[in-house]
């Protein structure tokens, strides 16, 4: 029963934390367009963050390495860690969200995430290279040690906590001004910047909320793992999230609850019991990846809205308005879609 | 000041290598008007397929380079006729593009990876002793690699000047809906360009295994953003810039092994990226409307 009861605990976490990262990733492109190809290292740059600042000062005389080890309280550590991957999110901005097509801020995020990664990999004074960190402080660590079964639980309360959190606050900015014009931006950018609109400041709003929130899941990811090496975070990681974002529906706080649910949890556990071929144990990661990219691609050519589409806001109708004209206007939004 | 002039000679390798791979992707991207981020699956598509023909299948070295390459220009075309194209036709908004060549990267990438595993691998061919040409000193491997750059580069510029292809592939890059209401078949003109695109990912990969000698299916994407940064310093879309801008990231990133420690010689590259995207986007020699 408790080996049961512990396998749906870390379903939970992961389920939860998953939910976090899509709805940090919904923000930025399904709200604002933002295409954000290195959301993992969003996640990476929480994890690690909180990790040095939770950490007492690394052992050198075993060869581990890593910035700061503080030791601080594991909720200042947490500010501390979603503060750092805002920061790097916001470095990422100033240089990818100027007035240029979106090719070129996929490829400024792409770039970035490749160049950390071979930083934190190389550099082992940073966060101790490949190896990784390890034996990461988790919260109330003391039960941990006397009760770990119960233990599990206490990290599903706090990331489900967190991801309730997380959830209302998508939601209250959806509907918000600010949420608004982001996805008037989404839409057509030059619309908004013709009624006056600062939209370099409004898509770097989304863009930090979203690096936030994504950290804030990689910090839940550490805490309930304990460890995290640069091995943990690759391309393919990415990937996940953006099935999980795009099969749930993009602008959709509830599709990305059902994408994670389907993409990280329902098809990531049944892949995980597929017996391994010991002639090539990398087979089975393999297929997962291929098989996630060839759903992507899917469900873009069938079903590009998602499982649960966004829902188009309803005005008044004028009565007076020609129906061909306001179809024409729907299908030019769909067409223009985020791509300005 | 040896040590420098030496590092412009592997700069000069590089740049040659860097201009296959990103002329190949700047006319791609003229032609069609997205970036495809699985270029860099194309590269080791390239180089496993040379090994395999020359490594498993023994067949004599030239034959398996021209072979892969062709073969790379044929899975490009393969995959946009069957994924891309439809695509670009059914979905006009650019993210689409972007997010299905992403996706694309993925599959291949695991693709060559259930094939291939994850180990280093080496070309059947012996390695030759470094000879030295004034300042410089090459590896005969590398001054064939300079001389198949220049050879390959010449034949894109007659492409592009004197052929009806070339011009057509021009005029879509300058408007591809005037280009298509003039006459010109601008679905046979896209395979075409995808087919030269692949073969100058196939052989630049090649070369760039030839280049780090030992090398894996990961290599290509490896060099993914050092060619993008080749590409946008040059502007995206401009074949003659990206030559342009294969030589200067070419010879930044090998010389600056003299200031700064080699590990950070893709730093460089992103440094250099960066600094454009800043100053000015559009590249050194800009195209209109494409920024």
């Amino acid at each position: 029963m408790s080996i049961f009861l512990g396998y749906a605990a870390t379903i939970l976490v992961f389920f939860f934390t998953y939910n976090i990262f899509t709805l940090g990733l919904n923000i930025q492109f399904g709200y604002a367009g933002i295409l954000n190809f290195t959301v993992i290292t969003f996640m990476a740059m929480g994890a690690y963050f909180y990790a040095v600042f939770v950490m007492p000062r690394a052992d050198t005389a075993n060869q581990v390495y890593y910035i700061l080890g503080l030791h601080w309280p594991w909720p200042l550590a947490m500010i501390a860690g979603v503060v750092a991957s805002g920061a790097v999110g916001y470095l990422i901005g100033l240089i990818a969200l100027k007035r240029l097509r979106s090719d070129y801020l996929a490829i400024v995020t792409l770039a970035t995430g490749t160049l950390i990664y071979g930083l934190a990999g190389n550099q082992q004074h940073l966060f101790d290279g490949w190896a990784g960190l390890f034996n990461v402080n988790q919260p109330f660590q003391s039960v941990a040690t006397n009760s770990p079964n119960e233990y599990s639980w206490i990290l599903v309360l706090i990331s489900g906590l967190l991801m309730l959190g997380v959830w209302w606050f998508a939601n209250r900015l959806y509907s918000s001004p600010l949420g608004r014009s982001m996805r008037a931006i989404r839409e057509d950018q030059e619309v908004v910047d013709a009624f006056g609109k600062n939209t370099f400041k409004i898509r770097m709003l989304a863009m930090v909320i979203g690096c936030v929130i994504v950290g804030l899941g990689g910090i839940l990811t550490i805490q309930y793992i304990g460890a995290l090496s640069p091995a943990g975070w690759t391309t393919g990681e990415t990937f996940v999230v953006w099935a999980a974002l795009l099969v749930g529906g993009r602008g959709n706080n509830l599709g990305s609850i059902v994408g994670s649910l389907l993409v990280a949890v329902v098809f990531n556990e049944a892949t995980r019991y597929l017996p391994q071929v010991s002639s090539n144990p990398n087979l089975i990661p393999d297929l997962r990846n291929i098989i996630i990219g060839a759903l992507v691609i899917g469900v873009l050519w069938f079903r590009p809205q998602g499982v649960l589409p966004e829902r188009k806001p309803k005005f008044f109708e004028v009565p007076l308005t020609n129906t061909i004209a306001t179809e024409d206007s729907d299908s030019r939004s769909i067409a223009t879609g985020a791509g300005a | 000041m040896t040590l420098f002039l030496l590092t412009v000679g592997f700069g000069i390798v590089t740049a040659s290598v860097l201009s296959l791979l990103s002329v190949g992707l700047s006319l791609q991207f003229g032609v069609t008007n997205y970036v495809n981020f699985a270029y860099g699956s194309y590269l080791g598509v390239g180089m496993m397929v040379a090994y395999t023909l020359s490594g498993t299948f023994h067949l004599p070295f030239v034959l398996s380079v021209v072979l892969a390459t062709l073969i790379t220009g044929l899975v490009a075309v393969l995959i946009s006729e069957f994924i891309l194209d439809p695509f670009a036709r059914r979905r006009k908004s650019l993210f689409y593009m972007l997010i299905v060549t992403f996706g694309l990267s993925l599959v291949l990438d695991n693709i060559l990876q259930i094939i291939y595993g994850v180990g280093f691998v080496e070309f059947p061919i012996a390695q030759s002793s470094p000879v030295q040409i004034g300042p410089f000193s090459f590896t005969k491997v590398q001054l064939i690699i300079v001389a198949v750059a220049i050879v390959a580069m010449v034949g894109i510029h007659l492409l592009l000047s004197k052929t009806r292809l070339g011009k057509a592939m021009r005029a879509m890059s300058d408007n591809a809906d005037l280009a298509r209401a003039s006459g010109i078949d601008t679905r046979s003109v896209t395979r075409w360009t995808w087919f030269i695109s692949g073969c100058l990912a196939g052989l630049g990969g090649i070369v760039l295994a030839l280049n780090i000698v030992s090398f894996q299916t990961a290599s290509g994407d490896a060099m993914l953003f050092v060619i993008f940064a080749a590409v946008i310093l040059g502007g995206i879309g401009q074949t003659y810039g990206a030559m342009l801008g294969a030589l200067v990231i070419g010879l930044v990133t090998e010389t600056s092994v003299v200031y700064i420690s080699s590990a950070y010689k893709q730093d460089v590259a992103f440094v250099v990226l960066i600094l454009m995207l800043l100053v000015r986007p559009q590249g050194i020699l800009a195209a209109r409307g494409k920024a």
